[in-house]
């Protein structure tokens, strides 16, 4: 199991485009994934789980993977964020 | 490209179209081209630029007023100028009685006139609409047409992959069988309308059963004739790696024969209820229709979230 902290840079934060981005991105693999923000950790590959959180610009996110194809699965979706999903 | 001579059409349309012949029958040898109609006023004033020749040519009271107006020799030189065009037939309306010169140079140079009871404006609708039928584009494709709420919807999909069990599904929820297997598509005023490629009734096929008639399975209720098509589902296995429509922000369409349908590619595993899925398809096409896009109304909100979230931080912060 691997976890990594990260933070929202995009200014618009996580609506819908960038939410269905990284659930597609995040099916593709085999491992277990889920996002925890506070107290809330959701399924990282349910669309709605993920746009429940409602991660706003700033906030910060715990990605963590479990299973066969963590490691890839993690370095994808942090470079998503870090994109900021091609916004601003 | 589709052709109608005049002898069929008068023959088959007599009595829809009130129709008799003035000229000799010898006349009427040419053919419907166009489903378009034209009054030919204009050219018997003498204004041939653009003359609509190739389309059926109505006589209303105006022209027939017209051409009575005339001396004999202007009726006779302009007529004559006007049959020389390749006409396919002059339809008069409201029975009305021609000028003999008229008739006599039409079986001349064989120009069949005809003769509706119908008035002008009537004529010219039913005409317009019977023509516009004929000529529609037409195609045949492969799949099941079903009315669910109101909503024509086509199911296709490769073979074996489930079309007739889920209309079959959706009839047994009330819902109606327009056609199974073979739809035939019909192109009426900017619609793409589906209907049964034959008239033998509302038949089905069931893998393992054979043929069953859902019209006296299910009743009367259960099947209808023609629907326009609203939107397409393609049906299709389960894979991994597809990406499959997950907000519904944006919208895939097909073209059929030159007009864009929404589609929906709906993957289908063992087990799932695709019939129900289909019935939400339809309601949320419905609210659509009225205004309500579910998709927009959820992501609006989040929107609105985030940003009160983001300021509420920043403002906190500072």
């Amino acid at each position: 199991m691997i976890k990594k902290t990260i933070e929202i840079v995009n200014k618009l934060g996580m609506h819908a485009r960038p939410a269905t981005m990284i659930v597609k991105a995040a099916t593709k693999y085999r491992s277990d994934f889920r996002i925890r923000k506070e107290d809330m950790e959701i399924n990282g590959k349910s669309i709605m789980g993920v746009m429940t959180l409602a991660a706003e610009f700033g906030s910060e996110l715990d990605l963590i993977a479990d299973g066969p194809d963590e490691e890839y699965l993690i370095k994808e979706i942090v470079e998503l964020f870090a994109s900021k999903f091609g916004e601003d | 490209m589709k052709t109608i001579s005049v002898k069929d059409f008068f023959q088959n349309r007599k009595k829809e179209f009130s129709l008799s012949l003035i000229t000799q029958p010898e006349t009427m040898n040419k053919n419907i081209i166009s489903q378009y109609l034209n009054r030919p006023g204009l050219a018997f004033a003498g204004y041939f630029e653009r003359f609509a020749y190739q389309r059926i040519q109505i006589l209303g009271e105006t022209e027939i007023s017209y051409l009575q107006s005339l001396s004999d020799e202007d009726l006779f030189n302009i007529v004559k100028e006007v049959l020389v065009y390749d006409i396919p037939c002059f339809i008069v309306t409201k029975g009305l009685s021609i000028p003999q010169q008229v008739e006599f140079l039409a079986n001349e140079m064989n120009i069949a006139i005809l003769s509706s009871r119908l008035t002008t404006d009537k004529l010219y609708h039913s005409l317009r609409k019977y023509l516009g039928e004929y000529f529609a584009l037409t195609k045949t494709i492969h799949g099941t047409l079903v009315d669910v709420f109101g909503v024509g919807i086509l199911l296709t999909g490769k073979s074996g992959i489930g079309k007739s069990e889920c209309a079959l599904d959706l009839v047994e929820r009330g819902q109606r069988l327009i056609t199974d297997d073979a739809v035939k598509i019909i192109i009426q005023d900017e619609c793409v309308m589906g209907t049964s490629t034959n008239d033998y009734g509302h038949f089905m096929e069931v893998r393992g059963i054979g043929l069953i008639d859902v019209a006296k399975m299910f009743g009367i209720q259960a099947v209808r004739k023609q629907k326009r098509i609203d939107v397409q589902i393609e049906l299709m296995p389960w894979k991994d790696n597809m990406d499959y429509e997950r907000i519904g922000l944006s919208e895939n369409y097909v073209d059929v024969l030159g007009i864009k349908i929404p589609i929906i590619y709906l993957p289908v595993s063992p087990g799932k209820n695709v019939s129900v899925i289909i019935e939400v398809v339809a309601m949320n096409y419905i609210m659509k229709l009225y205004g309500y896009d579910a998709a927009k109304e959820y992501t609006k909100k989040l929107q609105q979230d985030l940003q009160k979230k983001a300021k509420f931080r920043n403002d906190s912060l500072e």
